[in-house]
């Protein structure tokens, strides 16, 4: 199983059912924004210059937090794009002087700057195919190569002195901690309101199942690349702000040592909750500041080992280990309406064929698990794809449904070549695909499943949660046969098996699909779902007229609802037709029984 | 009969004393900014040995103005943000009357932009580059107009060096020094072959030693940060076999007898070194053995500076009456005082003259004196002041 | 020839450091961030055997043990729960360099402290003076990496060590304590590297934060090199090469970026790297 898990995440802390209101997060907010309004008259001058700069360095914690809380791609190289930021600061003030012009001029650089890196750095490591580890193996040679980059920038970037003593805003401290705490809230509510909102939860999709995020037409590595170089402008800004603040650029801000930071901050704050990673890094920047010169060794000391007792046995965090007495969850949202979408209509025998592969191979090497397979379906059919284990069922539909899967031989779906493409391509050429595991994403709840399932037909909301969910009219019943539509707000790992497997199936055909592949839909089910499934399955095909393929090990379910039967045995096609003919013949049943390998027939 | 005068007179005598234990009471206190850890670490000991004890000579003879001296110890990681931090910490946090520090380039130039906000006067008391000024601070320490002369003159005339290589750290010392002593070759005619940077915290010099050994040049000049990249070059350098004269403008004398016969041959040029024979070195270095026993450190170039710097203060204080920052800066161009190194007074544009030793370490790890140079001249280094 | 020394010498260095990396890389799938520190953790070893003036050499074993005796520890503590959690496992072992460096802080001073080297002096190779040291450590490397290969292809330990790396699954279920072969290699690696660390010492300095620049190094070749010792040699030969061209004709600062940066390329187009097959 390809299947790259990362662990069950925490952050995901809702009650089934309930839109309860926990107040300990809104106080804290609260009490946050009073501190940021009354600081100048509570705070003196060293402890505002530790909170401004602490400010800054939490608008990078909440940018790290939306990439690695709730996206899943861990970076150790945040720091870069801050340490440019900063640099845009100082090179553009030494050099260029200070004036109106200037300082436009090296936000503008700060912004382009990292985000163009970002961009650079997303399509080095976002890309069909590649490991988490290779992102973030990335992520680390990046601050590496920033530090040395501004090291063997001689007397230009300073070296290792860094750039100090050019002039900068005139600002009073007071001014400064309005303008960074200030920017702080603002990037903490546009985050807020992005990562609760519909877009929002594509990011947690994305973190809990990329391949079914693939599989729903969705571009991943395109989603990535934008938020890394989209997060990357931000902490050019926040760099940019810290740099005028400061007076002094030096290359540890775009280090590794910080970029390590970052992540401890967000790990101790809470990761995927943004007000965590806000509270941990400004906690931790003031108790450094006010510690390192007292208890230089056990601060770190117990900051490190506060770190790996979180990782291990607190994965959520710690603050909001904290606040859970006080009742952690905010408002878990209002559960959408459902509503039909019209499907539009597909007749039987017009339009092009739904399946046509011609001459498909698959091979590892030497061995050939596939082999001159010529299999059409058109929309309306039901084919039971049967055979014994080891036959290349599950490789004849990943060939189906992913362009590089195959070594050779032609697949169209609806016509179009699917070539080499991802699954994404495929999807939109008009394939959903069940898969035998319940494909689903776990923290989301029902309703954000089904959500992100219609993301290429209805673009999610970007700020907003859209009060209706609208879905065709095959997923509805569906959802209402198996009575998921009283169980919209529930969280989609509280569900039951046979639960989460309609939950899958609603997915898949909210896409509104012309050609579905389910992988043994019936394994696990009782008696009662399987009827339910056998009856959905005929409604599509023939009410709805979706091409459908079903590999099936149950027998009796096939000859129920299928309208055709293909025989795959050693990775040939031996033998196509009715139920009955199949099941009849000769050559069918000493390929069941293994009495003695099958001759080549040609099927038609 | 009560005799009011009597009393009256019990009256002041009690409440001078109440007045006197209030003031006494009420510290002066000294910021002192050192890399303890970081390229500095090496010889940040020794300087937190020689600041304890002028603090502790100088409150055994009654303090300044009858108030004792509090030292403030704070880590500025050898570098451009410890130091902001620890500035920031020393002028906010700490609220210290003056800060005395021995710190890298890079710290002091990351430094000097709090000190000017926090208006404190600030004696800077490590060698370095020159042309660094700043209203409020003063150097102690020699410059390369001072130091780096005597080296190149004896390698041209006492060992015919004709090609020069020069080492060095990626920052403004490192480049500040060499771009110095590249002029001033070329100025008596020699001509520099060579010329390679590395970042202040690496220490791996091996591509830049095979580039020494293809050149082949008559001598090798260095300045590095003070304390691993120096020791690091020199390990390697005497590991790969390269022989070469070799001066290095950035060693001090603790560190050459730490690298025994790694060193051998080497030429520095220094301000101070324990064997300079006078009685305040003599008392100095009894004073210190005195009060760290077996943990002293050799004293030099870095440490002892920053003693003296102590008294000058002292003394700028005691002139004016007050620790009022403006009128100690006025101040601390008319005070000398004469410690192991000499006769010290900062009042050539900030900066002073110095009596500079040319000296090699020998094969025993003592450093023997060549050459000496009386009240060498910083030249201009702040105009302005 | 001293370039041939200088090469072959920095990349005997980048697979002494590399191998204990690669070994747990290799079987546990994880990145042992804690590598940098365990380096360190060997350098202060080397420290010790100088202040107690004892023979230069009884460092080596020294440090071998003691980086089994903590890589025990860490396997039975902290990697345990998180072989689900690989992202989460590197994290973890952060933490622990954190530890460690910290420890070693509390214990020894944050000052940069040296070591005395075994084998100072010099050789005469090919009529040319080079440091002794440093030729000792190519040849280090060489038995380093033939005493690795015999070990997984040679021994019973070895194959089952293999088999888990191939298919952890299957060889559990042959029989195979899986459990016990990650114990055995993680704490192997974690001797390795603290021997890696007392062995770089002489070359330079030591302080707290010494492995640090050598981790990502090492991450960078043993992701490149995929599973076996001889594949790591060969690319620690080749990048090695390339460190030093860049080192010599630009700077040294590039050049110490080269690995980093010419590794990510290597995976980006090639994600096998040097494995074969």
């Amino acid at each position: 199983m390809d299947n790259v898990t990362v662990a069950a995440p925490a952050g995901a802390q809702h009650t089934a059912g309930t839109t309860k209101i926990g107040w300990g997060v809104p106080i804290l907010i609260a009490a946050g924004l009073a501190l940021l309004v009354l600081g100048p008259w509570l705070f003196g001058g060293y402890l505002l210059s530790i909170l401004i700069k602490a400010y800054f360095f939490a608008i990078l914690a909440v940018t790290v937090d939306i990439l690695w809380g709730y996206t899943g791609y861990l970076t150790f190289g945040h720091s870069a794009f801050f340490g440019i930021g900063a640099y845009a600061a100082g090179l553009m003030f030494l050099h260029q002087g200070f004036s109106g012009g200037t300082i436009a001029l090296g936000l503008v650089l700060a912004i382009v700057a990292s985000a163009a890196l970002g961009g650079l750095v997303g399509w080095l490591s976002f890309y069909r195919g590649a490991s988490p580890f290779f992102a973030t193996v990335i992520s680390l040679v990046l601050p590496i190569v920033a530090t040395q980059a501004l090291l063997s920038g001689g007397t230009w970037t300073g070296s290792s002195s860094g750039i100090t003593g050019y002039e900068t805003f005139a600002f009073s401290l007071e001014t400064w901690y309005w303008i960074s705490g200030g920017l702080m809230a603002v990037v903490g509510l546009v985050g807020w309101l992005i990562v609760r909102s519909d877009a929002g939860r594509l990011l947690t999709s994305i973190r809990d199942n990329e391949e079914r995020c693939s599989y729903l037409g969705i571009n991943v590595p395109r989603v990535k690349i934008i938020l890394l170089t989209a997060t990357a402008g931000v902490a050019g800004i926040a760099g940019f702000g810290y740099g005028s603040f400061s007076g002094v650029v030096a290359p540890e801000l775009a280090g590794f040592v910080l970029g390590t930071e970052l992540i401890i901050w967000v790990a101790l704050g809470g990761r995927g909750t943004l007000w965590g990673p806000m509270i941990g890094a400004i906690l931790i920047s003031v108790a450094t500041a006010y510690l390192s010169s007292s208890i230089p060794f056990a601060w770190q000391l117990i900051l490190g080992t506060a770190f790996v007792l979180v990782i291990v046995l607190l994965p959520q965090g710690l603050i909001p280990l904290l606040i859970k007495p006080f009742g952690l969850h905010g408002q878990a949202g209002k559960i959408p309406e459902l509503v039909e979408r019209a499907a539009p209509e597909t007749h039987a025998g017009t339009g092009p064929t739904a399946l046509d592969m011609q001459g498909v191979t698959k091979s590892f090497g030497s061995l050939n698990v596939l082999q001159g397979i010529n299999l059409n379906a058109e929309a309306g059919e039901l084919i039971g794809l049967i055979g014994p284990n080891g036959a290349g069922k599950s490789t004849l539909m990943r060939c189906m449904s992913d362009g590089a899967a195959r070594t050779a031989g032609s697949v169209h779906l609806c016509g179009r070549d699917i070539e080499r493409r991802p699954p994404e391509d495929c999807v939109r050429f008009g394939l959903g695909r069940k898969f035998q595991n319940a494909n689903i994403f776990e923290t989301l709840t029902v309703a954000e499943c089904l959500r992100m399932a219609g993301t290429t037909l209805e673009k999610p909301a970007l700020f907003r949660r859209q009060p209706q969910l609208a879905l065709p009219p095959y997923a509805l019943e569906v959802v209402r046969k198996t009575g998921l539509d009283a169980k919209l707000g529930t969280v989609a790992q509280d569900l039951s098996h046979g639960e989460q497997q309609a939950l899958e199936l609603a997915m898949v055909l909210g896409l509104q699909p012309k050609i579905v592949l389910l992988d043994e839909p019936t394994a696990g089910l009782t008696k009662t779902e399987r009827t339910q499934i056998g009856d959905v399955l005929s409604s599509l095909a023939h009410k709805y007229k979706l091409c459908c393929l079903l590999v099936e090990h149950d027998l009796d379910f096939v000859e129920e609802i299928a309208t055709r039967t293909v025989v795959l045995h050693q990775g040939e096609i031996v033998m196509q037709g009715s139920f009955q003919e199949v099941v009849n013949s000769d050559l069918v049943k000493t390929i069941y029984s293994g009495a003695h390998p099958a001759g080549h027939e040609e099927s038609n | 009969m009560i005799n009011i005068k009597k009393i009256a007179q019990a009256g002041m005598v009690g409440l001078t004393l109440l007045s006197s234990q209030v003031l006494a009471e009420d510290p002066i206190k000294i910021g002192v900014a050192v890399g303890l850890s970081g390229a500095n670490s090496v010889v940040a000991p020794g300087v937190v040995q020689s600041s304890e004890l002028a603090v502790s000579q100088i409150n055994a003879s009654g303090g300044i103005l009858g108030r004792q001296v509090e030292l403030e110890i704070v880590d500025d990681a050898s570098g451009a943000v410890g130091a902001q931090q620890a500035f920031n910490t020393l002028i906010l946090r700490q609220n210290v009357d003056a800060i005395i520090a021995m710190e890298t380039s890079a710290a002091r130039n990351a430094a000097l932009p709090v000190v000017s906000r926090g208006k404190v006067p600030y004696i800077y008391t490590s060698f370095y580059e020159g042309k660094s000024c700043n209203k409020w601070m003063y150097v102690n320490g020699w410059v390369p107009e001072q130091q780096v002369t005597p080296v190149v003159d004896y390698l041209s005339e006492n060992e015919g060096a004709k090609t020069f290589f020069l080492v060095g750290n990626d920052y403004s010392f490192g480049r500040g020094m060499l771009g110095f002593t590249k002029d001033y070759i070329e100025e008596v005619g020699g001509k520099v072959v060579g010329e390679e940077y590395l970042p202040i915290d690496s220490s791996n010099w091996t591509s830049i030693i095979s580039k020494i050994r293809s050149v082949k040049p008559d001598a090798l000049i260095s300045a590095t940060a003070g304390g691993a990249p120096n020791v690091s070059l020199i390990k390697q350098l005497k590991s790969s076999g390269l022989s070469v004269h070799y001066g290095n403008l950035a060693v001090d004398e603790g560190t050459a007898r730490t690298l025994g016969d790694d060193a051998t041959g080497m030429y520095m040029s220094a301000s101070y070194l324990t064997s300079i024979d006078s009685p305040e070195n003599q008392a100095f270095k009894q004073a210190l053995k005195e009060k760290f026993g077996d943990d002293m450190k050799t004293p030099n170039e870095l440490s002892v500076p920053q003693y003296e710097a102590f008294f000058l203060y002292k003394a700028a204080v005691e002139k004016v009456g007050s620790t009022d920052s403006a009128k100690v800066i006025e101040a601390l161009d008319d005070v000398s005082y004469t410690g192991p190194r000499g006769a010290i007074q900062m009042n050539k544009s900030r900066h002073t003259p110095i009596t500079m030793r040319l000296a090699q370490v020998q094969a025993d790890g003592s450093i023997k004196i060549l050459e000496t140079f009386a009240n060498v001249q910083p030249n201009d280094q702040c105009p302005q002041y | 020839m001293a370039l041939l020394l200088d090469w072959l010498s920095t990349a005997g260095i980048l697979f002494i450091v590399a191998s204990g990396l690669l070994m747990i890389f290799g079987v546990m799938k994880i990145i042992n961030f804690a590598h940098g520190a365990l380096l360190t953790l060997g350098g202060y070893t080397a420290y010790v055997v100088t202040q107690l003036d004892l023979a230069p050499w009884l460092s080596w074993p020294l440090a071998l043990f003691t980086g089994i005796l903590v890589g025990m520890l860490i396997e039975q503590f902290v990697m345990r729960p998180l072989y689900k959690r690989p992202l989460d496992a590197i994290l973890a072992t952060w933490g622990l360099s954190i530890i460690i460096g910290q420890l070693i802080v509390m214990t020894f001073g944050r000052e940069v402290k040296f070591a005395d080297t075994p084998l100072p002096g010099t050789w005469s190779v090919a009529g040319m003076d080079y440091s002794a040291y440093r030729l000792l450590l190519i040849l280090v490397a060489v038995v380093l990496c033939a005493a690795l290969t015999a070990l997984l292809s040679g021994t019973r330990f070895g194959v089952k060590t293999r088999a888990v790396i191939m298919n952890e699954q299957l060889a559990s279920a042959l029989g195979i304590n899986a459990g016990r072969i990650r114990f055995i290699t993680f704490s192997l690696g974690a001797g390795l590297g603290t021997l890696a660390g007392t062995l770089i010492t002489p070359l330079s300095s030591l302080d707290p934060a010494m492995g640090i620049p050598w981790l990502v190094t090492a991450f960078m070749l043993v992701m490149v090199s995929g599973h076996s010792m001889l594949s790591l040699m060969v690319t620690c030969v080749v990048l090695g090469a390339c460190q030093m061209l860049v080192s010599t004709y630009t700077t040294p600062v590039l050049g110490g970026l080269s690995i980093a940066v010419l590794s990510a390329l290597i995976l980006r187009i090639r994600p096998k790297g040097f494995a074969y097959g």
